[in-house]
């Protein structure tokens, strides 16, 4: 093993960092046989449909081997290619995409102020009262009805506080056991990404126009904050500055 | 004299149109059959319209192509070959059932395609999508639960036979035999 490697920024090969930090002191990392480090590079995001190596994918998947017939929640915009990948090893797939909802949340919150004045008084035009009326309309699944969310970088682009109760509410929709992929950056992103599942370790990064601007660049302390109900988080980080997470209930 | 009535061009002004029977009609007559703005192309049949403006509550329900490009309010449902296209100004709020499902509007409902759903980049569906093969075009809004595959279908073709086993002993053999095909 190379000098870099020892420092965990391996050059070829080794492009992605794998750090496990349990949240709790009794968690319990379950670590695949694979190397963390054992991947092929990472190109950069910028051109659209390049395929970026995600371990984070990888680790994901092994957490979900041997699990039947389970079930995903897709909270990036409905892609036949992750939907198919998913459908072909036995997953029931739900699609939400989130953002657009938040989007077309928030326009149609314009929308309703502008016409009825008055509306501004009524409805608690706080980012929690916000927050809390978007969360009514998304996310109605019942309790413990998930094994998987594939969150991806979503929670760079909604509001903290929208964060923060979308967090809770996810973590309520999942099993014990259940496992999260999120993304997060680890500066502001220039572009806009959305992603697809290309294969079990490849990931499709789509350049699209931005549907809503960066909110927040989380630190690490403020990631395991937010999914502190979580037993375990592991986190490889890209050389695109782009931070893979995985979180298991 | 035989071989110049058989080389008359159809659709020929005076020659009466073929009726359009998804039984009788050939491939030819409906292909010259002008289709509706935005409905199918490469169509084998002629699909009956509902047109932009025109709002529907209730139950719709057919045995040939429908292309929807106004409102529907209840169910849809179409048995045998039918394929239904919702329109870009299509807008469905019903549980919608055919053989193919082509939408490039919008849909609020549980989407059965026993064949095939298709979304289009403009298509949106919010509810359960059960079908045995999803096809999904970048921009389309999906927003539910997706089943797909065989095991799907074949539940979902036993409940619709059983329902309309009530309701039409005809269509209900209809619908069997596109079962025994698949």
């Amino acid at each position: 093993m190379s000098f870099l490697h020892k420092l965990g920024l391996g050059m070829g090969s080794g492009t992605t960092r794998g750090v496990s930090l349990p949240i709790h002191a009794n968690s319990r990392a379950r670590t695949p046989g694979a190397p963390i480090s054992a991947v092929g590079p990472a190109r950069s995001p910028e051109s659209p449909g390049s395929a970026r190596v995600s371990n984070g994918l990888k680790e994901f998947l092994w957490n979900l081997d041997g699990l039947g017939r389970g079930s995903l929640l897709d909270l990036g915009p409905a892609s036949q290619t992750t939907l198919n990948f998913f459908i072909e090893r036995g997953f029931r797939v739900s699609s939400e995409d989130i953002l657009r909802g938040w989007k077309a949340f928030l326009t149609e919150e314009e929308r309703r102020l502008r016409e009825d004045v008055s509306a501004c008084e009524t409805l608690d035009m706080t980012p929690t009262g916000r927050a809390t009326r978007f969360l009514v309309e998304n996310l109605k699944y019942s309790r413990a009805s998930f094994d998987a969310v594939l969150l991806w970088d979503l929670l760079d682009y909604l509001e903290p506080m929208l964060v923060k109760q979308m967090v809770a509410s996810l973590t309520e929709l999942l099993r014990p056991g259940g496992v999260i992929l999120a993304m997060f950056h680890s500066k502001k992103p220039e572009g806009f990404q959305r992603y697809r599942v290309a294969d079990s370790h490849t990931l499709q990064v789509i350049s699209t126009p931005v549907i809503c601007p960066p909110q927040k660049v989380y630190q690490n302390r403020e990631i395991q904050d937010l999914f502190t109900r979580f037993r375990t988080m592991k986190s490889f980080v890209g050389r695109d500055q782009l931070r893979e997470s995985l979180f298991i209930k | 004299m035989w071989k110049k009535e058989d080389s008359k061009p159809e659709g020929v002004s005076g020659a009466p149109a073929s009726p359009i029977n998804s039984s009788t009609s050939s491939s030819t007559a409906a292909a010259n059959m002008p289709s509706p703005s935005g409905a199918p192309q490469g169509s084998s049949r002629t699909a009956a319209c509902i047109s932009q403006g025109i709002k529907i509550k209730g139950e719709v329900t057919g045995s040939e192509d429908l292309f929807v490009d106004g409102v529907v309010e209840g169910k849809l449902s179409l048995t045998t070959n039918s394929c239904l296209t919702i329109g870009p100004n299509g807008h469905v709020k019903a549980d919608v059932l055919a053989r193919e499902v082509i939408v490039r509007g919008k849909i609020e409902g549980k989407v059965t395609g026993r064949d095939r759903v298709q979304l289009g980049s403009t298509g949106e569906i919010t509810g359960e999508v059960q079908t045995d093969r999803l096809a999904i075009e970048d921009g389309a809004l999906l927003r539910g639960k997706v089943e797909a595959g065989r095991q799907t279908t074949k539940s979902a073709e036993i409940k619709a036979s059983a329902a309309t086993a009530t309701g039409k002993a005809v269509d209900a053999t209809a619908l069997n035999s596109g079962t025994a095909a698949d």
